[in-house]
Formats: C-alpha cells, sequence, structure tokens
C-alpha cells in the first residue's frame, strides 16, 4: 500500500469527523448534561473545562470535517489497506458474549468455551491446544482470581435456574 | 536504609523477579511489548502495596526492554520497536557466527544503560523536586501544558489527529462526579458512569486487547533455526565487548534524557544513541555491517528510558509517555500523589523504588544471561494464541478491580477503539496522555484561574510559568515552521 493510497482513505477523515460531530454534540448538551447549579463562579464550576475540552476536539475535526465534505464522494474506504478485519470482528464479538457467559454460565464455563472457540476462530485448533490451554488459563484464573484473591463473582444465571 | 531493606523484602523480590520475567516474555514477542504486560498486570498490582506493585510494573517496563534486543540480534525482528537499530548491526554479526557477541553487547547495552539511568534518577530527582517545590497552580498548570504540548508535536505530522484525540482523552476524565464541587458531568442519567471512566479499563482496552486484536489478525510467522552456539551467555564475548564502556555510558547518558521528555519515548532515545555512537565512533564505517558497539549504544538508549521517564513523573507528576502514565495511575489509585513534596513525604517508598530499579536491571540481565536459549525459544509460540489468552486474563482482571461489569464493558469498548486507532495509525498515546493528565489540567486550571481571578494573565506574571509558556510556544512554532521550509525546498 503506497503512501499516496494510504492518504487517500476517507475512513480517516470519516472518523475525524465523527469524533468532530461527537464534540459540537456534547458542547451543546453541556449546560444540560453538567450540573451547574452549585454557587462556585463560572471559572471555578464544572462547565468550563468540559466546554474547553469539546472545543479543542471540535478544533481539531474541522480539518477532517472540511475534507470529507469536499472529497467524501471521490475517496475511496478502507481501513488500512490490509484487508478486512474479520478475525478481529470475530474475535470482538465473542469478546462481547464474554461478560454476558460470565453472568449466564459464570467463570469457568465462559473462559473455557471462550478460548475453545477463539482458538479455533484464530486456527490455533489442534487437539492438544485446545484441550491444554482452554483447561489450563481456566484453572490459573479460578486460582488466581478466585482462590488467591477472593474476587467476588456473580452465582450463574443457570445455576438459580438448576435450583428453582 | 529503610528503602533498601523494603526492596529487600520477600513480597518485593518476589514481584520484582516475576514482573521482570513476564517483561523480557513480552518484550521477545513481537507485536506485544511491556505496556501490554503491563496493563495486564495492572489489575493483579492493585492488591499489593503501591512499593510492590510498582516494583511489578517497573519490572514489565524494563525487562520488556531487556527482552526486545534478543529476536533483534538473532532473527532481525525488534522484540519492540526501539530495538530495530540493535537489529542492524545484531543480526549481521549473527549472520557471521558471532550471535553471542552481538547479545553479549546487547544485553551489556541494556544493563549499562539501565544502571546509569537509574543512577542519574537519584541524582537529579532531588534538584528538580528542589526546583518544582516553589510552584504553584500556575506553574503546574503550564509544566502539564508543556507536556501535552511535546506529546502532540512530537506526531505533528498527524496534528489534528493528535489534537482530537487528546482532546478526546481530557473528555473521558471529565465523566462522572467532579471531585471539587460534587456535581454531575456527562453521567446520561446512569448510575454507573458517576464513578467516571476508570483510567485501568481505559488502558487495558486501548493497549491490552486493541493490540491483541491486531496480533488476531497477523499472519504466523515461522522462523528459522536460532543459531546460538551454548544456552547461556559466553562470558568471555562479554568482557571482549566491555572495551566499548565510553558508549555505553555515553548513550545511557543521551537515553535518559531523552526518556526525560515527554512524548518522546524510547525510539527516539535508541536513534539518538545509535547516531551519536555511530558519529563518535574510531570505526563509524562498521556500524550497519555488524559491530557490536551499534548494539550497545541501541540498547543502552532505549533501556535508561524507564528511569528518564521516572524524573518527571516522581518530580512534576508528568508521564512522560504511555506507560509512565499508567504508572502514575498505581500512584493515584493508592493515593499517592507523585509532585516535589513526594521525596520529602514518601522518602522509603522513593528509596524503595531506586533501589527496586538497580535490582530490576540486575534480574534482567542475569535471568538473560542465564536463560538465553529458552528466552530465545519464546519467540515461536503463536502470536495469535498468546492474544486469545491475554485477551480473557485481560477481561477478568479488569472486572477484578472494581468488581463491576460496567469496567468490562469499558474495556472492550476501549479494546474495539483502540484496535481500530492502531490499524489507521492515529496517534494513541494523546488519548491515554489526555485521560491521565486530564484531571490534574483541570484541577490546576481552575486553581489558576481563582488564583487570577478568573483571568489566566496571573501565568504571564510569573517568571516560571512565563518561561514556560515561552517555552512551549516555540515547541508549536519552531518545528512547524522548519516543516513548511523543507516543504518548500522540496517543492523547488
Amino acid at each position: 500500500m503506497t503512501e499516496k493510497k494510504m492518504s487517500s482513505s476517507g475512513v480517516h477523515d470519516l472518523l475525524g469527523s465523527i469524533l468532530g460531530v461527537f464534540a459540537l454534540s456534547m458542547l451543546i448538551a453541556s449546560p444540560w448534561q453538567v450540573d451547574t447549579s452549585g454557587p462556585d463562579p463560572f471559572y471555578k464550576g464544572p462547565l468550563i473545562y468540559p466546554l474547553i475540552v469539546c472545543s479543542l476536539i471540535l478544533a481539531g475535526s474541522l480539518p477532517s470535517l472540511w475534507r470529507l465534505f469536499k472529497t467524501g464522494r471521490n475517496a475511496s474506504w478502507y481501513l488500512d489497506g490490509q484487508g478486512k478485519p474479520v478475525k478481529g470482528l470475530i474475535i470482538l464479538g465473542l469478546l462481547i458474549l464474554y461478560p454476558a457467559g460470565l453472568l449466564a454460565v459464570g467463570l469457568e464455563f465462559s473462559t473455557w468455551l471462550f478460548l475453545i472457540l477463539a482458538l479455533k476462530f484464530v486456527k490455533q485448533d489442534s487437539v492438544l491446544k485446545l484441550t491444554l490451554i482452554p483447561i489450563g488459563v481456566t484453572f490459573i484464573l479460578y486460582l488466581v482470581f478466585k482462590l488467591f484473591l477472593d474476587v467476588w463473582f456473580p452465582e450463574p444465571l443457570v445455576m438459580g435456574f438448576f435450583s428453582e | 536504609m529503610a528503602g533498601f531493606w523494603a526492596a529487600v523484602s520477600l513480597a518485593n523480590l518476589a514481584a520484582l523477579f516475576f514482573g521482570t520475567f513476564v517483561g523480557i516474555v513480552v518484550g521477545i514477542l513481537p507485536g506485544l511489548g511491556p505496556m501490554v504486560g503491563m496493563v495486564v498486570l495492572l489489575p493483579i498490582s492493585f492488591s499489593f502495596s503501591p512499593q510492590v506493585a510498582l516494583s511489578l510494573l517497573l519490572g514489565v517496563f524494563c525487562g520488556g526492554y531487556f527482552g526486545g534486543g534478543i529476536p533483534a540480534v538473532l532473527l532481525r525482528i525488534p522484540g519492540v520497536p526501539s530495538s530495530m537499530w540493535t537489529s542492524f548491526d545484531g543480526y549481521p554479526l549473527t549472520q557471521r557466527g558471532e550471535a553471542q557477541t552481538a547479545l553479549s553487547a546487547t544485553l551489556l547495552g541494556s544493563f549499562g544503560g539501565g544502571v546509569i539511568s537509574v543512577v542519574i534518577l537519584i541524582f537529579l530527582a532531588p534538584v528538580l523536586a528542589h526546583v518544582a517545590s516553589s510552584f504553584g497552580p500556575p506553574e503546574y498548570f503550564t509544566v502539564a501544558l508543556f507536556g501535552v504540548v511535546l506529546v502532540v508535536m512530537a506526531s505533528r505530522n498527524q496534528l489534528g489527529r493528535g489534537i482530537m484525540l487528546l482532546g478526546l482523552g481530557f473528555w473521558f476524565a471529565t465523566v462522572g462526579i467532579d471531585g471539587s464541587t460534587l456535581s454531575q458531568r456527562f453521567c446520561f442519567g446512569t448510575l454507573s458512569l458517576q464513578n467516571g471512566l476508570d483510567i485501568v479499563p481505559i488502558c487495558l482496552g486501548l493497549f491490552g486487547i486493541g493490540q491483541t486484536l491486531i496480533l488476531v489478525e497477523q499472519e504466523i510467522i515461522k522462523y528459522s533455526d536460532i543459531q546460538l552456539s551454548r544456552s547461556t551467555l559466553d562470558f568471555s564475548k562479554l568482557w571482549k565487548v566491555m572495551k566499548y564502556w565510553k558508549t555505553l555510558i555515553r548513550s545511557g547518558v543521551v537515553g535518559t534524557f531523552v526518556g526525560l521528555l515527554p512524548g518522546t519515548g524510547s525510539i527516539l532515545a535508541s536513534f539518538l544513541s545509535y547516531d551519536v555512537a555511530k558519529r563518535l565512533s574510531k570505526e563509524p564505517e562498521l556500524f550497519g555491517k555488524g559491530t557490536p558497539e551499534g548494539c550497545i549504544a541501541s540498547e543502552a538508549g532505549n533501556n535508561a528510558v524507564p528511569a528518564g521517564a521516572m524524573i518527571p513523573l516522581l518530580t512534576l507528576g508528568i508521564p512522560g509517555d504511555a506507560i509512565s502514565a499508567v504508572l502514575l495511575g498505581v500512584f493515584t489509585i493508592n493515593g499517592i500523589y507523585p509532585g516535589p513534596l513526594l521525596l520529602i513525604k514518601e522518602p522509603v517508598l522513593i528509596n524503595t523504588l531506586y533501589f527496586s530499579l538497580l535490582f530490576i536491571n540486575v534480574a534482567a540481565f542475569a535471568m538473560t544471561v542465564i536463560w538465553l536459549r529458552p528466552f530465545a525459544m519464546i519467540v515461536k509460540v503463536p502470536g495469535r494464541l498468546l492474544a486469545v489468552v491475554i485477551m480473557v486474563v485481560s477481561l477478568v482482571g479488569i472486572y477484578a478491580v472494581n468488581v463491576r461489569m460496567f469496567d468490562v464493558g469499558v474495556a472492550i469498548a476501549m479494546g474495539a477503539l483502540g484496535y481500530i486507532l492502531l490499524r489507521m495509525g492515529w496517534p494513541i498515546v494523546n488519548l491515554i496522555m489526555g485521560v491521565v493528565l486530564g484531571e490534574i489540567m483541570e484541577n490546576r486550571l481552575r486553581q489558576t484561574l481563582s488564583l487570577g481571578d478568573g483571568s489566566l494573565w496571573i501565568i504571564f506574571q510569573r517568571p516560571i510559568s512565563l518561561f514556560l509558556i515561552i517555552l512551549t510556544v516555540l515547541i508549536i512554532l519552531v518545528p512547524l515552521i522548519l516543516d513548511a521550509r523543507k516543504a518548500k525546498r522540496s517543492a523547488v
């Protein structure tokens, strides 16, 4: 991927514009989203800094907004020219499901399942790896966080279902 | 001496050795690096005392640079980006069958650079703290401003993106209950956001998850056989490379002072040390073709950065890079606020830190010397497999810090953001600096405004803050003018 082609991707300007629009919306919403009912003068109060910060983001995004508006239709759209992020997205999806699994089936089973599925997707799926790594990592996590650090984990919902 | 005894306590030594070991491992593995190692251990570190937690994380920080040089020499694959210069001379030496000489130079450079920078830290920190003891809010605000401007200007080829990410980091820091007025800010009516966005899930998400998502997509590299004549380091070669002691000291000093400046980082430290060594060498023509002097210079430069970065962190509370920003987080979460008074208020902690840094360098050197071949073999572990394991460990760790599922959600969201930013090559370090410095900047700004009855004119009435403002303006203008001239010249 050449330098010229890299810079012509509209994705950079799109992200910059999203940040700019986000900053603008926060700037507009600030008086409602920041509690200014206290007695402090404006310069000591909680609103001044968020206003400066949102303005800073907006100022930084102006060139992106301008470029997107000017050349958006002709720009090509790719993340970095290194292919579509398929594996990354699948693993991200599994990561999003992981906390839900933690609540539903508990630390041990959700960790074991996440590792098996993730290893399968990233093609580290020899029988030895699929057997040893999920069990080993689950055991270590259980040992460190549950036994050693005594961290409280929510009771799996599925346990409640069985106990009823 | 209390600091020494605290440093040699069993818990501290165990943390220090474990951290160093993890650091070497993540340093050797291309694509990971000390930052990922640190953020993964961050949640666990909160169950320890501050000095033990810092020893653990500093071990990863320094160990990472030690480890990064090994694959650079043996396979021409830098474990950490700053070891790239090491590979220029290390790999040609390996190809000539002199891997032991190259590794001796690399490890001696890392060790020497680390020790020199700790010595400079011990002497320079009190001096800087003495100067900073006369600082008021305007001075602190301008120092922080100077730091963030340096960070933004370090990536000035992406100025707009750098400013946006810094601003976004500042904004993240405003979410939750405002410390001074107890007002709600950007909570959107949710209870979870009232506690604010914790720095740990943000760092862990951006670096731990974001970086490992990148690793998942990388092709699996089949490495060639590792050419090592023996499983430990050959001490006769170590004595041989000792003749470059002047280069070692010089590079250590250069690396420390580069590390001291916010936004510069280990890549610049390594490059400058290498460049200075080449210019002053008796055999400059050998650089790039395989000379141990090049390996020593590069590694001494990058391994001097951790202690160098501790100087502004401990004395001013200003982190120089993303890694020291994480360390600042460890301090503040434990109720310790770095600044000029820290050296007076917490002498035991500071002395423990100094001794721990020295011991870390000794431990890293000893480990790499003794377990050279096993460490070198680590590079063959598939990155994707490690990435998946690191992700799940990170998520469980992040939950364990505050026992809040909300933090896990924040970490995943930040992981997705980090992944996009890393793939697009945006300066993600600005975002972290914004998150860490956001609260400091805001408090100092509001205090300065209070002192000036709502006016910032007070900054220009005080000599130190005026000097810092002039310096900040120069840092913005000079590179931009030079870039413009360069562009004009190349256009002609």
